[in-house]
């Protein structure tokens, strides 16, 4: 599954902070500590100095057991024989607090009046540790912040840095060539997304621009096209007044008569599609739908009889559309008229309404239509027939411009198209 | 009767001009709004064939002009135009009818006669041929003084073969001024067929002539024995 642009640098964030947590927290501890220890060492050497500069030389034998007594952190014992520096830790029973608590502890030899004594010296660590605790959590507190922060701001600051980017996406995403709808894109002062915004922005200019002149091609063509094709028609009307025509130049004339016709109409057709998608057509009135069938309804059973065709029609649930009168006509004739064309000699046709649905189904040949030609234009099921291939690709554009939808399916032997509105 | 022509496509001007001419129509044809402006001015027409596009500029200006001038003419525009607002404009400035391009030269005359029949209205609208009479106003045909039962499409029919007396109509043709608007959409002219068979049926149960004559495999034609 593709995952946010935004959750993923955050989430790249949230496992570094996390890492970094984890990883500093002890070494930090650990360091601290080791700081702390090294600090009572040297506090404990340094008293060792102090003493043997200032105390051990003045010191007698007498003097010791008062010095014992008055000094609670520094004894000097003969019982303990050392020859160095010892270092160690140690614990004692704290009567004031009636706990044992570590010390930090410091043996060395000395002598006094020429014996051997032992003196030691040792710092509680009690107040360490806690102190180490507490630096301990507070580092803890600082970072956690820092990273906390560090993630908000960097999410709420992507999530505004990268704006005019989902802004400029939703206008992508929206855009349709041939709507009219213009985009336009949010001014940022990102660098990166200016440039998007400026290429996307030409882009487009040059795609409907392209497409304007395309569209306006098919239309130009089709409507210069219409005079030639007056002339020709003409001269066909005149041609076939003659009265010496012979049999074959007879035959030519009719094939060259339908294929005029056929022309006309194709051409007449593509001019409709052109200028729907040119938006001739966008002024709507409210339609009651089954007034427009009833309308051409004769006009269709006239073309329905030279194939012996039933029509069947359920048109109780009648429904308002809103729609341009003109386009309403060419669908509904459209589905009409295809329904008489592809329909088997005797067959039938059965026109429905259901809710805001128009269906129109009619036997025809014995197997599904290809789905993905069907709508396309000059795409006939048959090659070979008069018709302009433009019919139901004008049927699926009015449904299109209308936001209807279209769809076909054959079941019991029957092909059917329904509009939904 | 007196017809003014404007169109700057030579070829279709002269087929349109031959077509009316042979039909007892005196048929005058310019190329330009200029010329078309002055003939206005001075003579009188009974019907004016307005193309639209004209290289000296735009034909809705003559409208404008014969409307300035008080002109009664019957006009209709023939134009490759065919926007629902060309329409409306066309109609707005006193054209009577409106023919897109291409069209056949038999529809062009039958909306010709239609039109100057309206413009000469008076009190009743008969076309008679021999023993034949429609009432145009009423919808009736009466074959020797009979009234015969008939639909408003087999009438239309009539009429159409009727103002094109002596002229091949083909089947296209027929079709297409039967199916009128729907005529862009049908690619099956065989319904004509029909239409013809019921209407020469009816004709001869009454006692008429039998005046329509197939021609070849190319169309129908309506003939005087």
């Amino acid at each position: 599954m593709n995952k946010k642009l935004l959750h993923k640098t955050s989430r790249a964030y949230l496992i570094y902070s996390v890492l970094i947590l984890i990883i500093s927290a002890p070494i930090f501890y650990y360091s601290t500590e080791r700081l702390y220890i090294k600090e009572a060492d040297d506090t404990l050497l340094l008293h060792k100095k102090e003493f043997l500069n200032y105390s051990a030389s003045t010191l007698k034998y007498e003097d010791i057991s008062v010095w014992n007594r008055f000094n609670r952190n520094a004894k000097i014992e003969s019982v303990k024989q050392v020859t160095n520096d010892t270092l160690f830790f140690s614990s004692y029973y704290d009567t004031l607090d009636a706990e044992i608590e570590p010390y930090r502890e410091l043996n060395f030899p000395i002598s006094i009046q020429g014996k051997p004594y032992t003196y030691s010296e040792r710092i509680n660590l009690v107040e360490t540790e806690d102190l180490l605790k507490n630096i301990a959590i507070l580092f803890f507190a600082i970072i956690s912040i820092l990273l906390f922060g560090l993630f908000f701001i960097t999410k709420k600051l992507s999530l505004n840095l990268w704006k005019p980017f989902y802004k400029t996406l939703q206008q992508i995403e929206s855009f349709e060539i041939d709507k009219t709808k213009q985009s336009d894109f949010v001014e940022t002062d990102v660098e990166e997304f200016s440039r998007l915004n400026t290429s996307i922005q030409k882009l487009i200019e040059r795609n409907t621009v392209i497409y304007k002149s395309q569209k306006e091609f098919i239309e130009n063509a089709a409507h210069e096209l219409q005079t030639p094709l007056a002339v020709f028609q003409a001269k066909i009307d005149t041609l076939i007044q003659r009265s010496d025509v012979t049999q074959e130049q007879s035959e030519i004339l009719v094939s060259l008569n339908e294929n005029v016709s056929r022309l006309n109409r194709l051409n007449k057709n593509l001019l409709l599609l052109s200028k729907m998608e040119n938006d001739s057509y966008s002024d709507k009135q409210t339609i009651s739908l089954s007034n427009y069938i009833q309308k051409n309804l004769d006009f269709f059973t006239e073309q329905a009889k030279a194939k012996s065709l039933i029509i069947k029609m359920e048109l109780q649930k009648d429904f308002e559309i809103k729609s341009n009168p003109v386009l309403a006509e060419v669908l509904i004739s459209n589905l009409f008229l295809n329904a008489i064309k592809h329909n088997i000699e005797g067959g039938q046709i059965s026109i429905a309404m259901q809710e805001n649905k128009l269906v129109f189904s009619n036997r025809g040949q014995p197997s599904p239509l290809n789905t993905d030609k069907l709508f396309k234009r000059f795409s006939k099921s048959n090659p070979s027939e008069q018709g302009t291939g433009l019919g139901l690709s004008i049927v699926n554009k009015i449904a299109d411009i209308n936001n209807w939808t279209v769809a076909y399916n054959y079941e019991n032997n029957l092909h059917s198209f329904s509009i939904l509105f | 009767m007196k017809l003014l022509l404007i169109e700057d496509e030579k070829e279709l001007a002269l087929s349109i001009q031959k077509y009316l001419t042979d039909k007892d129509f005196v048929c005058e044809w310019v190329v330009n709004a200029k010329t078309a402006i002055d003939k206005i001015s001075i003579y009188a027409y009974d019907c004016i064939l307005l193309d639209l596009m004209l290289p000296d500029g735009n034909g809705f200006e003559i409208l404008k002009e014969l409307k300035d001038q008080n002109k009664t003419e019957g006009i209709i525009i023939i134009s490759a135009k065919e926007t629902l607002e060309t329409r409306i404009e066309g109609f707005n400035l006193g054209a009577d009818d409106y023919l897109t391009k291409p069209f056949h030269l038999s529809e062009l005359l039958v909306r010709v006669q239609a039109l100057i029949r309206r413009k000469n209205f008076k009190g009743s609208n008969i076309v008679s041929f021999n023993e034949i009479h429609i009432d145009i106003l009423s919808k009736a045909v009466k074959v020797n003084n009979n009234k015969i039962d008939i639909t408003k499409k087999e009438i239309d029919l009539l009429l159409y073969l009727i103002g094109n007396e002596n002229r091949v109509l083909s089947k296209s043709a027929i079709a297409e001024h039967l199916s009128g608007d729907m005529a862009d959409m049908l690619d099956n002219h065989d319904f004509v067929y029909a239409h013809i068979k019921n209407l020469k049926k009816k004709l001869n149960d009454a006692g008429s002539g039998d005046y329509i004559k197939s021609v070849y495999g190319l169309g129908y034609k309506w003939k005087n024995e």
